[in-house]
């Protein structure tokens, strides 16, 4: 099992998640973070930080978000790891409960 | 919320931080029931519940006698390939409704929150234990820190409601410093608690080694800052994942103790049984060697050997004895053979708590003083160095002797006695190995089984109650 950042962390990427994450097990592309769900060890901590409310447990994902499990699982494998917090994006206030997000994902990967 | 104050490490700390790099690790651990259930485990798991075993499982979920509620149910590849050989280890991870059929107990009878003066650490003795980890890469269903594992709200001693929470390094480093002042600028005695200097570290939770690398690290170089001599990391992971004790773990104790070459550190493993680290034949026995010794699953053994033959760590293992998993004299005995053998000591073995949801797991006190002994018989000096460890309030209590020879006149002593030893007084070092002696229950599985038999009590282990032995109460 793991844990699964969903499509409200789109454009907002707080990264809350990532300082109280034990095992590091984020990674982070231009505008959203994802869970690497073999290195989770499943302790729940980043779920009730996440001011975007954008984290599920894999079991109680909803159904629209089931897919979001292999994105993480993809993203995490081309994706730079990240372990500091950093500010969130410019207008994550705005973004935050947007509908349809998905479509701004950008599943580039970082140069350097 | 309010800007947290970071913890500044030292040059010498930030040097050895620098050196440090995590592992890649893919546990494949299982987490709830739900896959087990909906036959979404991988294929070689389905199987391990059977239908009725999960039948009668999901049936208590959302009553007050759920399983997953009480400790969430959860296991690593690793582990569960060694439970398919082993009963003992099937029964020390898989959820079963016996957990909830009697909920008797109390929630804290070592009343550890009553020693917590920051969150996240407990301090007793010269040892202070922080909590650096809210879970493990698999859940023991006998575990005892549930409440901090299944995030439940405690009843703090100011009274307050909330979740255990986490031990912050600045915290802990300023409550350390300031409290080792104190003793210092008085003698060597706290002025308030008496306590000595804090002078060693146990990081608990949780399983410290679910942590990366570099957290652990963080700890272990500001620990070392403050002056803890001796740093102690409790830790199941051997059994449950080996492969965790990788090059860059080792790598990261190499550089930790150039940079700290005073500061020890004790490896506290918890094997409780043989089957989890011992090698089995296509029949189910463990494997002789032609030179003796019997044989290991290959990833533990190379684990524990690069922790013996570093002289500065300590490896030390430490078992309740629990009931269906290792009350087995036989299987005590092997253990004790076999860690020994491997450069790993027998430290304790424990008496189950009795706390609320325990009584599937308790073995009467003085029949686990029985198993004890058994197994010990054949064991030579060094291999049976480990006591029988019982947890009272005033701290670790050693149930030292069980006797057959009738003691007249008290109750219970038709069958003989008990002798208690306190090893440790959590509060007070001068009151070490004080004794208290009781007639026998077979049946008690804490102190208060012997309240009405108390004969004598130099440890004061039931006057603090005011529970008056015998004798006192015939001379009134």
């Amino acid at each position: 099992m793991t844990y699964v950042v969903t499509d409200n962390c789109i454009q907002c990427k707080y990264t809350d998640c990532v300082e109280v994450c034990p095992v590091e097990c984020f990674y982070e592309g231009p505008n959203f973070l994802v869970i690497h769900p073999g290195e989770c060890i499943d302790c729940d901590d980043c779920v009730d930080v996440c001011p975007a409310n954008a984290i599920f447990n894999e079991d109680d994902l909803p159904e629209d978000k089931k897919h979001f499990l292999a994105l993480n699982e993809e993203l995490a494998q081309i994706w730079p790891q990240i372990t500091d917090q950093k500010d969130p994006l410019p207008d994550a206030a705005k973004w935050d409960g947007v509908a349809g997000k998905l479509e701004h994902l950008d599943k580039s990967v970082p140069e350097g | 919320m309010a800007p947290k104050e970071k913890y500044i490490p030292s040059e010498t700390e930030k040097a050895f931080l620098s050196t440090v790099t995590n592992g890649k690790y893919d546990r494949e651990i299982i987490t709830g029931l739900k896959k087990f259930v909906d036959g979404s485990v991988p294929q070689d798991m389905q199987g391990f519940y059977s239908k009725e075993e999960l039948d009668a499982i999901m049936e208590l979920d959302g009553t007050d006698k759920d399983l997953q509620a009480r400790m969430p149910v959860k296991i690593t590849r690793h582990y569960f390939e060694q439970a398919l050989k082993s009963k003992a280890i099937q029964t020390l991870v898989k959820a079963s409704p016996k957990e909830t059929y009697d909920l008797d107990g109390a929630e804290d009878p070592g009343k550890q929150m009553s020693y917590s003066p920051v969150e996240g650490l407990i301090h007793k003795y010269e040892l202070g234990l922080i909590y650096v980890a809210s879970t493990c890469s698999a859940h023991c269903r006998f575990c005892y820190r549930e409440e901090l594992i299944a995030k439940k709200e405690i009843t703090r001693e100011d009274g307050t409601v909330a979740a255990k929470g986490l031990a912050k390094i600045k915290d802990i480093v300023d409550y350390v410093l300031e409290h080792n002042r104190l003793v210092d600028e008085n003698s060597g005695r706290h002025p308030e608690t008496n306590r000595e200097r804090l002078r060693e570290i146990l990081m608990s939770g949780g399983d410290p080694m679910v942590l990366g690398n570099k957290n652990i690290a963080q700890w272990l170089g500001a620990l070392s800052e403050a002056g803890i001599e001796s740093i102690r990391i409790g830790t199941k992971e051997l059994a449950f994942y080996p492969e965790r004790f990788d090059e860059t773990f080792f790598a990261m104790l190499d550089a930790f103790h150039e940079a700290y070459p005073q500061t020890n550190l004790r490896m506290m493993v918890h094997f409780n049984h043989p089957d989890e680290f011992l090698a089995k034949d296509p029949d189910g026995n463990y494997i002789e060697h032609a030179q003796g010794g019997l044989e290991w699953i290959p990833a533990t053994r190379a684990s524990v050997k690069e922790f013996a033959r570093r002289s500065w760590i300590n490896i030390d293992n430490q078992s309740p004895i629990i009931a269906g998993i290792n009350d087995d004299s036989d299987a005590l005995r092997i253990m004790q053979r076999e860690l020994k053998r491997n450069g790993v000591e027998n430290h304790y073995f424990f008496c189950g708590r009795d706390i609320v949801g325990h009584k599937a797991f308790n073995v009467p006190i003085e029949k686990a003083w029985h198993i004890l002994n058994e197994s010990q018989k054949g064991l030579s000096g060094v291999e049976a160095h480990a006591r029988l460890s019982i947890t009272h309030y005033k701290g670790k209590t050693e149930v030292a002797a069980v006797t057959n020879t009738l003691f007249p006149g008290v109750k219970g002593g038709e069958n003989g006695v008990v002798i208690f030893k306190l090893l440790r007084s959590a509060a007070d070092a001068p009151d070490r190995c004080k004794v208290t002696i009781v007639g026998r229950n077979e049946e008690a599985i804490w102190f208060s089984g012997y309240d009405d038999r108390v004969i004598m009590d130099e440890a004061e282990l039931f006057s603090m109650y005011d529970i008056q032995p015998l004798t006192a109460i015939a001379a009134e």
